[in-house]
């Protein structure tokens, strides 16, 4: 054996820190505005660009893939190398990943404002940057077991598993939920329809946040806790069995999504039953990070980076907890579609992303600029204020999602809903918005202050580029010379390839179980045959309605309860779905459902409500969308969006798209001249024609009358 | 709470299986954890604090 001397790759390193810093700013900026607009509706700034509906997409996107994903990479990168003893595979592989998903955050700060969106909450980038995220996430994963091929420590620590686990299912999870037939070069249609689509997109929006929001912090807080408090991990056995636990369950927990929605029934127990279960893996995690500081909490009271993990892995306690909770089906019946998972996922993500992002940068940026941390006040004043954020953030949203999943279920004794008008409901719970949004200033605040802190960090001491080590090199083994050698777990720990695999297979387990069936068995799709397909110009307002975000604010899922039936109408089928490519259930009420609202009201009424919402709703906090008046509406692609959903199954009569245009126009001029009647004059071919057909189709097809109320009535 | 898992229909198979895959899974996991060699296990609990930390800079 001889000794190698060899250079980590801190620059990498440091990259990836800068972005995190940068982005995350941007991302919690982007937060705080979304959230005033909540309260003050004139801050959507009366553009199209900047509404909350395509700015909500923006600041999920930019703090999950770009403050979350470059800090994962910030993680990854440091940890692999030292726990390998291997610099990174490939410098050049390592700035192709780094300059490339900046790319991609710069592609997604461009498309979401213009509203080019493909509406999968947590996936809204369109399909050409799909494609970009997969090459780059190949690039990564090569550059990742191309270290861990040439790797000079022969067992894997279990951070590593974790990183393999987040590298194979991100890309299972992308890969499945992309699946998108595309129109042009920025707009296309998934390929799954109504109910099976829902189920598709949050079996990957669940695991999204347990594959990237979860195991790669994990991982980190693996490598970087033990050396915080310079003391291994308190079990290494519970942190095998909490890591194959938990990537086993929790890949079946997606259907807790879609609780009492038209999802079959057995696959919603399901997930009920798996979601209940995942408390144990969770919490096997953050008793093993608490517990690695046994004998040390003394350090706790001193060093600021040991305090943002504590608050991160109680966070993830409480999160892991609320989680499972929330999917007991009496529970979720009044806490979804409230605040109160806005609360909930905002407990993950300050608290646990956030607070452990900040341990390791305090952690890592003083020790690959060899110097130390500016000053320990500021940190200190930042884990305070930030704290403080978090429970500013999370106690009122608490509060505002009871108060408004109560009100909403609140019958007199006449039996009648005492909050007929959902708008009550809204206005009762805006000072918790307010509230929330001082909240999330703190935060911002804490995050500003720690950039200023770690730059006066960076510019006292100089960046050690290239960290000189040195460690044996790998000899071959020869497995039958050691008895011991023949456990399968060490052979796993020395072969990552079979490792990778077998964590693949446990992965997909849960996912098949649960898409087979609904894809194959024809009743669990029961289909209505009074559904038809949307008409060519309802279609194009369908697409309006995506591009404008709508679904950030509105469901279309109509739950089985009294409350909603009385407030809504007749409950939500699978089979009134068959044609949703994609399905637009949404996942939070902060205006009324709209599955029902088609012939509800007038199209001068939606004409007016949308030209100024308060007209209609005196108080409402929707913004005004007066461009859909003006714009014409774009028709170039009519015929190909009709072609596309023919070859998705869409049962269009054949040469129905040589007719499409000409249906188009004739329906347009109707839905005009009946708004001449109120005295509306608009032309026939502007956006906001399309949108009202879409609106007054919607939820009629199960409908005895179907007619639409004249304008002039 | 427990009625939404026991009446579904005709759909118990589909969860009965789920936790029987599982329940096996959960064994050979914990099987495997049993016979681990303990020595093995601190070896490797201690990887990250093994190597030299370049920490001499922080202020104590």
């Amino acid at each position: 054996m001889q000794l190698e001397k060899f250079t980590y790759d801190n620059k990498i390193v440091r990259n990836f820190g800068i972005a995190t810093i940068v982005w995350g700013v941007i991302g919690m900026l982007v937060g705080l505005l979304v959230a005033m607009q909540l309260f003050k509706p004139e801050m959507n700034m009366g553009n199209q660009y900047t509404t909350f509906g395509r700015i909500r997409p923006l600041h999920t996107n930019a703090v999950i893939f770009a403050f979350v994903g470059n800090a994962i990479f910030m993680g990854v990168y440091y940890s692999l190398q030292r726990l390998l003893k291997a610099r990174m595979f490939s410098n050049l592989l390592s700035n192709i990943h780094f300059w490339g998903w900046q790319l991609i955050i710069v592609s997604a700060v461009i498309t979401l404002p213009l509203g080019i969106t493909s509406s999968h909450e947590y996936a809204e980038l369109e399909w050409p940057i799909d494609i970009a995220i997969t090459l780059i996430w190949v690039v990564f994963g090569i550059n990742m077991f191309g270290t861990i091929i040439k790797r000079r420590e022969r067992h894997l620590y279990v951070a590593i598993w974790f990183y393999i686990a987040t590298f194979v299912t991100i890309a299972v999870l992308h890969i499945v939920n992309s699946f998108q037939l595309p129109i042009s070069f920025l707009k296309s249609y998934y390929v799954f329809a109504g109910v099976q689509d829902a189920l598709v997109q949050w079996w990957y929006g669940h695991n999204a946040v347990a594959f990237f929001l979860t195991t790669p912090y994990l991982g980190m807080m693996y490598y970087f806790l033990p050396k915080m408090a310079n003391r291994p991990v308190y079990s290494y056995k519970l942190s095998i069995l909490h890591f194959w636990s938990l990537i086993f369950i929790y890949i079946w927990a997606g259907p807790h999504h879609l609780l009492y929605t038209s999802l079959p029934g057995w696959a919603q127990s399901l997930g009920v039953a798996f979601s209940v279960m995942l408390i144990a893996p969770s919490w096997g995690g953050m008793i093993n990070g608490l517990l690695t500081l046994r004998g040390a909490w003394d350090k706790v009271r001193e060093d600021v980076t040991l305090k943002f993990m504590v608050v991160a892995l109680t966070a993830y306690g409480m999160a892991t907890f609320e989680g499972p909770m929330l999917s007991l089906k009496q529970i979720n019946g009044i806490a979804h579609f409230t605040d109160w998972i806005v609360a909930h996922v905002h407990v993950g993500a300050l608290g646990w992303n956030g607070f452990l992002t900040f341990g390791i940068l305090y952690w890592l940026i003083p020790r690959i600029y060899r110097t130390a941390l500016y000053s320990k006040k500021l940190a200190s004043f930042h884990f305070w204020i930030g704290t403080l954020g978090i429970l500013f953030y999370a106690i009122p949203m608490y509060w505002a999602g009871f108060t408004q999943g109560l009100m909403w279920k609140e019958f007199t004794p006449e039996g009648l809903l005492k909050y007929a008008n959902f708008l009550t409901t809204t206005l009762q719970i805006i000072p918790m918005h307010i509230l929330r949004a001082i909240g999330g200033a703190l935060y911002l605040l804490g995050a500003i202050v720690m950039t200023y802190n770690l730059a006066k960090t960076m510019l006292k001491g100089k960046l050690v580029a290239n960290e000189e080590a040195e460690a044996m090199a790998l000899e071959k083994v020869v497995a039958h010379e050691d008895p011991a050698d023949k456990k399968w777990h060490r052979i796993l720990e020395r072969k990552p390839m079979k490792f990778m695999v077998l964590s693949m297979i446990v992965i997909l387990i849960g996912g098949m179980v649960e898409m087979m069936p609904t894809f194959t068995i024809e009743s669990n799709v029961p289909t209505i045959s009074s559904v038809k397909p949307y008409t060519p110009l309802e279609l194009e307002g369908r697409d309006l309605y995506i591009k404008e975000g709508c679904v950030n604010c509105h469901s279309q899922t109509i739950r089985p309860f009294r409350s909603e039936t009385e407030r809504y109408g007749e409950y939500s089928k699978a089979g009134e779905f068959v044609y949703d490519h994609p399905f637009l259930w949404g996942s939070k009420r902060t205006g009324p459902d709209l599955h029902r609202i088609g012939g509800k009201y007038s199209n001068a009424w939606h004409y007016n409500h949308m030209l100024d919402p308060t007209s209609m709703s005196p108080g409402s906090i929707m913004p005004p969308y007066p461009w859909l008046i003006t714009q014409k509406l774009d028709t170039t692609q009519t015929v190909a969006k009709i072609r596309a959903m023919q070859t998705l199954g869409v049962p269009y009569r054949e040469n129905f798209d040589a007719v499409a245009q000409a249906k188009l126009k004739e329906q347009a001029e109707a839905i005009a001249a009946d708004l001449k009647q109120n005295n509306i004059e608009v032309k026939s071919d502007r956006e906001i024609i399309a949108l009202i057909a879409y609106l007054q189709r919607m939820g009629t097809d199960i409908k005895a009358n179907k007619t639409t109320i004249p304008s002039n009535q | 709470m427990f009625k939404q898992i026991k009446d579904l229909a005709g759909g118990e198979f589909y969860l009965i299986a789920s936790l029987l895959i599982f329940m096996v899974f959960f064994i050979m996991v914990g099987i495997y954890l049993i016979k681990m060699n303990k020595t093995h296990i601190v070896e490797m609990s201690n990887l990250p604090i093994n190597e030299p930390q370049p920490n001499e800079y922080e202020e104590v």
